[in-house]
């Protein structure tokens, strides 16, 4: 046909060691791509940590390369949660920090100075590239297509749903896990069609090493189990099954016991009971398989009925009575929002009042995976297609990672791998079906060849359907246009993902961009300015008050300690914060004194238009508090008789007096000509005289206004309360006593 | 060429440096009794003391004519300081102020009584001043954190005023014949100061002409006579003290790189807020009143060709930094997160690179010679002054024969020796020279540190090859584990 080159390159590829050196290239070439698209950051910016949560990763990291790994292990953390404190050691998964902490070591023990927090900021990145990987050697299990493979790789590399977590500087959880939890999949299917207990034992020890690393590590704990059910149920025990499940389970859970933070989890609470479950009925499935093989067919069955049934029966009752008991923890509140996504907001606000927690927005699955999110279906039909073990694998993988990712924002990432692998193997179809050059040969006797008739007739006798039985497009121009959309698709979906990394995933949110009318970039670095202020002009144990979000920025970047922090265990301590936050000053007062607090952090990005900031997330505090104290917060209480929640000159008295908005608005009207004060961010213009302070003092404002810090005074030193002091030192007359005097009296001791 | 004469010269000089070197050590260890009285071997004939407060730190200078009253030639003149202004002091220059070929004196101080507040300094005079000649003393040197902020606190928008005591009589271990002080000020501005009886025909002192105090003249003084004085004066600039500065200077022949790296402890010692920062009053003065004692700005003016200069402190690149270079000036202005007021603390790291032939030059005998500048500091117009200076210079792997020289005066060097740093791959780690100065002042900004050493071919060579022989030895291992056949073979 006419695509000689195409030979060429099909004969050039055809040697086998041509290939695989193709292969590592590709591969390689892979990984480079997805750690280069996760640089934007890095090379826009710096070499910084992003966000929330990673700033405590750091500085967990910082604190085990400075004491090592012991005391890492018995670290306890008395500069958060004031006046309580976190046993961190004891409540974090470690294999993020150790990670790091090894890589560093290395590097040290080679003598190359690498700062930590380089190898922090390039860790997710650097896993990403093994990511592509993983996803490249569990597609080769599904498919006997070498492209498919490479394309989930490719996919994998650079799906916005896992660059959203894996950018340079996101030092998260998330960073290693994905990678680990694509790679124990791959080991499990590799165990599971090998029947091998050397490779049950690798996926029992990388997920060993998932727990260590994310909370994640449930999904997997849920999903093996769930397949050997499912496969099970299709009347596929094996004992293959047998072993590597078994394998897998005991190994597994061992290790999965080592972490603290998990400890005796893995026996004691519902989410693990499945994998607990599925390993008990597998046993009685060996033993009933050793019975039958001992045992007469007829009686087989009923022992079969009787057996089976019984102990499920026993084992459910057992699951009943024990967590009724209290033995197995019963669902958690996070589990339950699984189910329900209303839950959460009636029952815990503050999870609900996380964004990663919300539901997820339908545009968001093809914002975060754009064409795969299309092709994800057939590549699960195309496994229904051939049915084996490992595709009932990606089947179930399929239907829960979808409605988990539906359910929660932050699931999306354990979707995509599955994503990435059925869309290879949907386009890897589709492109071995429509790039084979080879046309098959035309049959014989066709009329074309014109021969003698006798052939001929003796050919068409037969049945029409048995006279043609090769099926397949051969077209030269069916080709090319099925080939030249898939082409288009593929490119523009790379189009997509930089756009998608460059536009939403790559701001540090540390620091904020703008630019100037010149076109330059001009950085806001509102956070580090006010933070170094922090670090190094207060006390060095002053106590930092401010809402949950910043906790874990203050004890990263300003090294201080803080009242509540984003390990968000401590319901009652994030309320008491959201309620000293809400109220008038004179209950805020004996609240922060109380928790020896000596600075109060707001956020405030009026000036700017700051959409982050303090007020907005000023009804989380108020719901927060009010599941409490309903008696002393009432959300109802900020918004007008109309139902508006406003900040100017309308808000409501409960608003204008609560201390948020004191601290939020305090001398920003001075900034403007008299009456001319705007809120940028909410486009209102405020009230011309602004709130004023007693309890608390201005101590730093940074210079776009968006951390305003302020010092919580100290008593009187005359013992007035800190209203009329301060109406005293603002020249107002002392408010006489209006009781009556009554006659004078002599006074008898 | 002009240049490569003159660093031969150096070199004969560092051969020198390193033997006086070694000659000080032996002398600073003799310590003497502590009943230590200086003897009164020396008149001081005509004095005048030049106390200068233009900047954060007090710059003085002592003229003195001096004459030998005793019998025999003496060499040693003493000085005294109070224990306090001991710790305090730094930079001491002692020279011939009628004969300028006689170079600088050994000035070190003496160690005798650790409890005693009165503590001498002891200057040697480079030939021994006979019975009855005369000789001119020009004694230059800087005390450090001189000042105090008067009232403590102040307002942000206020002025501050800094307040220092000293003797109007200058103290001498010799009787003094005549003698007056000047005092310098920044402004005319000096609200309070002591006034002492007049002499002679003058009335009152202090006189004062425009900006300057003048106490005396006096007629004599026993040795040992003080007569405190205090000012009050109106200093409203940043009172800047780095109490450290770690300076880098690694040396890279492969690169033919100089990177300088430079990690500043600042604070302001100046006057505290008595309220807190105000960012409204801080906008509003940027615009109406700029003159302001908070530190907004730091230039530092680098040596042309500097390059790739960057400004980080303790969470990161700070963005708030310009950096001018090209064939006239490298200027960087930095601004630190926020403005520095009294009290505060700015630590922050600042860091350039440069083309390793401004600096450094090939010696005839196969050595080589890296001239740099000993302080890179700021030019601020109100000083900057630093308390611990820790200057390493990191020369590459395998560099051995290392000699210094530097024009620092030497009484302020407090330590120098040769380390290993161990960096980038190295095997043997690299030459590192150590020296550490404390009490030193931003006018030593350009004094010189020359430092000699010789780099073997061979060691140029040590780490290519060490990485090339561990990549092989890498390959090789895994070539032969992948060789090792783990199963058994099956016989077919």
């Amino acid at each position: 046909m006419s695509a000689d080159p195409l030979h060429a390159l099909a004969s050039a590829g055809k040697a086998k060691s041509t290939r695989s050196v193709l292969r590592v290239v590709i591969l390689a070439l892979i990984a480079g791509a997805a750690i280069a698209s996760r640089l934007f950051s890095v090379i826009r910016f710096e070499s910084i940590i992003h966000e929330f949560d990673p700033w405590f990763n750091f500085r967990a990291t910082k604190y085990l390369v400075a004491h090592g790994f012991y005391k890492f292990w018995d670290w306890f953390d008395d500069r958060t949660w004031h006046p309580l404190g976190r046993v961190t050691g004891g409540t974090l998964y470690p294999g993020l920090m150790v990670t790091s902490g090894v890589i560093y070591h290395a590097l040290r023990a080679l003598t190359i100075p690498v700062d930590i927090r380089n190898i922090c900021v390039l860790l997710a990145p650097g896993f990403s590239g093994l990511t592509a990987i993983a996803a490249y050697l569990l597609t080769n299990e599904m498919t006997t297509s070498n492209s498919a493979g490479l394309l989930a790789a490719a996919f994998m590399g650079i799906a916005p749903g896992y660059i959203s977590r894996s950018v340079a500087g996101s030092y998260d959880n998330e960073a290693i896990a994905i990678f680990l939890l694509v790679f124990t999949f791959y080991l499990w299917i590799k165990a599971l069609k090998q029947g091998s207990m050397l490779w049950g034992a690798l996926c029992a020890l990388f997920y060993g090493y998932m727990v260590a690393s994310w909370g994640g590590y449930a999904f997997i704990t849920c999903l093996l189990p769930l397949h050997a059910f499912v496969l099970i149920c299709m009347g596929r025990y094996s004992t293959r099954l047998y072993v590597s499940y078994t394998t897998w389970y005991a190994l597994g859970t061992l290790a999965s016991m080592q972490i603290p933070f998990v400890g005796f989890l893995p026996v004691k609470t519902s989410e693990h009971m499945p994998a607990l479950g599925i390993f008990g009925f597998l046993q009685l499935l060996a033993f009933l398989d050793y019975v039958r093989s001992a045992i007469p067919s007829r009686q087989f069955q009923t022992f079969l009925w009787v057996f089976a049934g019984g102990s499920f029966g026993l084992g459910l009752a057992a699951l009943a009575i024990a967590t009724s008991a209290g033995f197995i923890a019963p669902w958690s509140g996070r589990f339950y929002s699984l189910w329900d996504t209303g839950y959460a907001k009636i029952h815990i606000p503050i999870i609900a009042s996380v964004s990663e927690h919300q539901p997820t927005a339908w545009p968001a699955f093809f914002f975060d995976l754009n064409m795969l999110i299309w092709l994800f279906p057939v590549g699960v039909y195309l496994c229904f297609q051939e049915l084996a073990d490992q595709h009932v694998f990606i089947v179930v993988y399929a239907l829960f990672g979808s409605y988990f990712a539906g359910v929660m924002v932050r699931l999306m990432l354990t979707l995509t791998p599955v994503v990435c692998v059925a869309a290879a193997i949907a386009v890897s179809t589709l492109l071995d079906i429509y790039l084979t050059a080879k046309s098959p040969k035309p049959v014989e006797g066709q009329p074309a060849d014109g021969g003698d008739g006798a052939a001929k007739k003796a050919v068409k006798s037969g049945l029409k359907s048995t006279s043609k039985p090769l099926i397949g497009v051969y077209g030269l121009y069916s080709k090319v246009a099925i080939v030249g959309a898939l082409t288009v698709y593929l490119l523009l979906f790379v189009l997509h993902c930089t756009w998608v990394t460059s536009n939403a995933y790559s701001s540090p949110s540390v620091v904020l961009a703008s630019r100037l009318p010149d076109g330059s970039q001009h950085i806001i670095d509102d956070y580090r300015e006010a933070y170094q202020w922090l670090r190094q002009n207060t006390r060095e144990d002053a106590k930092i008050m401010s809402w949950w979000d910043y906790g874990y920025q203050i004890g990263g970047m300003a090294d201080r300690p803080t009242l509540v922090d984003n390990n968000t265990w401590n319901n009652t301590h994030i309320a008491t914060v959201g309620k000293a936050m809400s109220s008038r000053e004179e209950v805020s007062y004996p609240i922060m004194r109380q928790h020896e607090v000596d600075y109060v952090l707001v956020v405030f990005g009026g000036l700017l238009g700051y959409s982050g900031d303090d007020i907005n997330k000023f009804l989380w505090m108020v719901r927060i508090a009010e599941g409490i104290w309903p008696d002393e917060v009432s959300e109802r209480a900020f918004f007008t008789p109309r139902g508006e929640y406003r900040v100017d000159g309308d808000a409501t008295e409960t608003m204008k007096n609560s201390l948020m908005y004191k601290m939020s608005y305090y001398n920003y009207n001075k900034l403007f000509p008299p009456g001319q004060a705007m809120d940028r961010m909410r486009g209102v213009r405020l009230p011309e005289v602004g709130p004023s302070l007693s309890t608390i003092e201005e101590a730093f404002t940074s210079e776009n206004w968006i951390i305003r810090i302020y010092k919580v005074k100290d008593l009187d030193n005359l013992g007035r309360d800190h209203a009329s002091a301060a109406a005293f030192d603002r020249g107002h007359k002392k408010k006489k006593a209006t009781k009556k005097r009554g006659p004078r009296l002599l006074r008898v001791d | 060429m002009k240049t490569s004469a003159v660093f031969s010269t150096f070199l004969s000089l560092l051969s020198l440096a390193s033997a006086a070197s070694s000659a000080r050590d032996s002398s600073t260890s003799t310590t003497l009794p502590a009943t230590f009285k200086p003897p009164q071997v020396f008149k001081n004939l005509n004095l005048v003391h030049v106390i200068s407060a233009e900047k954060n730190y007090l710059k003085e200078s002592i003229n003195v004519l001096i004459e030998n009253i005793d019998k025999a030639p003496q060499d040693e003149y003493f000085l005294p300081f109070t224990a306090d202004q001991m710790s305090r002091l730094g930079g001491v220059e002692v020279k011939d102020r009628k004969d300028a070929t006689a170079g600088l004196f050994v000035a070190e101080p003496v160690e005798f009584d650790q409890e005693s507040d009165i503590q001498y300094l002891r200057i040697r005079l480079p030939k021994p001043l006979a019975p009855g000649a005369q000789q001119t003393l020009g004694i230059n040197y800087y005390l450090l954190k001189a000042y105090s902020p008067l009232p403590v606190a102040i307002k942000q928008e206020e002025q501050q005023y800094l307040t220092f005591t000293f003797s109007a009589y200058c103290p001498s271990a010799y009787t003094t014949t005549k003698q007056k002080t000047d005092v310098k000020f920044p402004s005319s501005n000096i609200p309070d100061y002591t006034k002492l009886p007049g002499s002679g025909d003058i009335q009152e002192f202090p006189q004062k002409q425009g900006s300057k105090l003048t106490y005396g003249p006096f007629d004599e003084k026993p040795a040992g006579a003080v007569e405190p004085v205090r000012v009050r004066f109106e200093f409203n600039k940043p009172v800047n003290h780095v109490s450290r500065l770690e300076r880098d200077i690694e040396v890279s022949h492969w690169g033919g790189n100089v990177a300088f790296e430079e990690r500043y402890t600042l604070y302001h010692r100046g006057a505290n807020l008595s309220s807190l920062f105000n960012r409204v009053k801080w906008q509003q003065s940027q615009y109406y009143q700029p003159t302001t004692f908070a530190l907004k700005e730091i230039k530092f003016p680098l040596r042309v060709g500097s390059v790739d200069a960057y400004y980080y402190d303790v969470i990161g690149n700070v963005s708030t930094s310009r950096f001018r270079s090209n064939k006239r000036e490298a200027l960087l202005e930095i601004k630190p997160r926020y403005p520095v007021f009294g009290g505060w603390k700015y630590p922050f790291t600042i860091g350039w690179n440069s083309d390793a032939k401004n600096f450094l030059r090939n010696t005839a005998t196969g050595g080589f010679v890296l001239n740099v500048p000993f302080l890179e500091g700021p030019r601020q117009l109100e000083g900057v002054e630093y308390e611990q200076v820790e200057v390493r210079v990191i020369l590459p792997e395998g560099a051995e024969n290392v000699k210094y020289h530097t024009s620092i005066p030497t009484s302020s060097i407090t330590e120098a020796g040769v380390q290993i740093h161990k960096t980038f791959l190295d095997t043997i780690g690299r030459t590192a020279l150590v020296i550490k100065a404390r009490n030193l002042v931003d006018d030593f900004r350009d004094r010189e540190l020359i430092v000699s050493y010789d780099y073997p071919f061979m060691a140029s060579f040590r780490k290519p090859l060490v990485v090339f022989g561990s990549a092989i030895a890498v390959f090789m291992s895994v070539w032969a584990v992948g060789n090792v056949k783990l199963d058994f073979e099956t016989k077919k």
